[in-house]
Formats: C-alpha cells, sequence, structure tokens
C-alpha cells in the first residue's frame, strides 16, 4: 500500500508520514504542491492521497478537482488549516473521502487512514 | 468628530472583544496538541514593529470580509525549542527546517482562528512569510492599529501581534 502526501510544508509532510507509518503504511511519496501532486500521479499509483489546501502554484481544491475531472479514484483525505464547514463541505463535494483540519494528532490522521483503507497486514 | 486617539481607543476595544480571543484560543490549541506546549498568555499591550529580541519572526495574511496580519515573534532559543518539539529531532540553529516548522505554526493559528468567525465566503489565508534576525522594524500602514500578546510557556517566551480591520 502506498500513499501520496501532498503539503508545502516539509514539518507537515514529516508528521503525516510519521501518522502513516502508526497505521501500517510505510510505503510514501511526496509532493510540496498540486502540480507536483499531478505529476506523481501521472507517473505511479496510489492506495491513498493526503492533501493540503494552501499550496502555492495549485491550490489542494483545485488538485483534488483534477484528480477527479481525470477520473482518478483514488481516496483523497484532506488535511488543513481551513476549517470552516461550508470549506468541509466544498471538499466533500469536490471528491474528498474524508478531511482533517489542523492542527491534529498522529493518532487522529491514523484513524482515518485506516477508517478509509482499512489496517494493511 | 471624534479624535484620532478616541478612534484608536475604539479600535483597540473592538479587536480585543471581536478578534483576540479567537487567536488566543488558536495559540493554545495549535501548542497543546502539535508541540506538548501550554502557553500562558501575558498582558495585552500596543504593537511597536520593533523585532524585541525575536530571532526568528513568521507572517500570515488573511483577506476577506476581514483584513489582518498575524506575527509570531520567536526569540532563538524558543525558535528551537519549538521546532525540536514539532519535527521530533534536535535542532542547533535556526536552518530550513526550523524555519519551515515555525511558518506552519503561524499557518495553524491564523487558520484555526479565522474558522471560529464562520464567515460566509471563509476568509482567505496567505502563505506564511518568515524573516531571520532582528535587525527590521515593521512599519505599520497609517490608521491600523497592532495589538501585542505575549506568551510565557515551558518552550520559552514568544508573542504574537495582529492586526484587523471590517473591510
Amino acid at each position: 500500500m502506498k500513499a501520496l502526501v501532498v503539503d508545502d510544508s516539509l514539518t507537515i509532510r514529516r508528521i503525516v508520514i510519521k501518522a502513516l507509518g502508526m497505521a501500517g503504511i510505510k510505503d510514501t511519496a511526496e509532493a510540496a504542491d498540486g502540480e507536483e501532486a499531478m505529476k506523481a500521479v501521472q507517473a505511479d499509483s496510489f492506495d491513498l492521497i493526503l492533501l493540503d489546501w494552501n499550496m502555492p502554484k495549485m491550490t489542494g481544491i483545485e488538485t483534488l478537482r483534477a484528480l477527479r475531472s481525470a477520473g482518478n479514484k483514488t481516496p483523497v483525505i484532506m488535511v488543513t488549516t481551513e476549517a470552516e464547514k461550508s470549506r468541509v463541505i466544498e471538499a466533500i463535494k469536490s471528491g474528498a473521502n474524508d478531511y482533517l483540519i489542523k492542527p491534529f494528532s498522529p493518532d487522529q490522521l491514523a484513524s482515518k487512514v485506516k477508517n478509509i483503507v482499512g489496517a494493511p497486514a | 468628530m471624534p479624535s484620532r486617539l478616541q478612534s484608536m481607543a475604539k479600535g483597540v476595544a473592538t479587536v480585543d472583544v471581536k478578534y483576540i480571543n479567537p487567536f488566543v484560543e488558536s495559540v493554545d490549541n495549535v501548542f497543546q496538541m502539535m508541540l506538548n506546549v501550554t502557553p500562558q498568555r501575558q498582558k495585552l499591550k500596543l504593537g511597536t514593529g520593533q523585532p524585541n529580541g525575536a530571532a526568528v519572526t513568521s507572517l500570515v495574511g488573511i483577506s476577506g470580509k476581514v483584513q489582518g496580519v498575524v506575527v509570531l515573534r520567536l526569540p532563538h532559543e524558543t525558535a528551537l525549542e519549538l521546532a525540536k518539539r514539532m519535527l521530533g529531532t534536535e535542532v542547533n540553529v535556526i536552518n530550513a527546517e526550523v524555519v519551515d516548522a515555525v511558518s506552519e505554526i503561524v499557518n495553524m493559528i491564523a487558520g484555526s482562528a479565522k474558522a471560529k468567525f464562520e464567515y460566509d465566503p471563509p476568509l482567505e489565508l496567505g502563505l506564511p512569510t518568515v524573516v531571520q534576525g532582528n535587525d527590521y522594524n515593521v512599519k505599520y500602514p497609517s490608521g491600523t492599529t497592532w495589538l501585542e500578546i505575549p506568551f510565557e510557556s515551558e518552550a520559552g517566551n514568544f508573542s504574537m501581534e495582529l492586526t484587523f480591520e471590517e473591510n
């Protein structure tokens, strides 16, 4: 099982990767913005994408819409500081499978990951 | 017509009640959740634009129905301690990793606070900027009021400065 972690913050990517490890996912790739993420999904296949909202070049919501428009059905969890209800609704309507608001604990993220993809053997 | 002083005083009172508390709550939330630190808020004062001993200053803008800037000022030791806690590794110098960690802290504080206002459409968050060093002076636009909230914590002292205006 392989996950793509998309966030312009190296710090958050590290924290997310650590939480993924707690959920049993050790195989990860990283992207620092939406454009890098789109290139990554064209070059490789993923079982899960963790996606920030506010990023340079291409935002998370733009990336999510581009993925779904291209027919990509990989489960996406938005991991973002955007905490308004209207943002959550916008993301879910655009095809996000779940939504986690920063700040978060690694346990919270691991729990959401397990709910989406199950616990890897 | 109210004097400039009266207008400023009125502005301070409005900012204090309506805009300050969500940011203080967000500092508590972010520091406790991500850093295992419990900050203690100190007495509110007018911001000066001076670094006041800060080695790292992180800023992020908020725009929409309300426009403002959130500034986090960290002394050298506080910046290193917060980065160490966030990254989970020892850091001894202010490098790109520390700058990244500090910018994410102010990003989470601002994002968490702006959501508490629940504006429709939501306020927009800019990308954080980090200034390293203390040889600078922020020139505040005329007519804006900046408030400084100092904090003490087991990770060291730091302060947050805010300005907010309704459009």
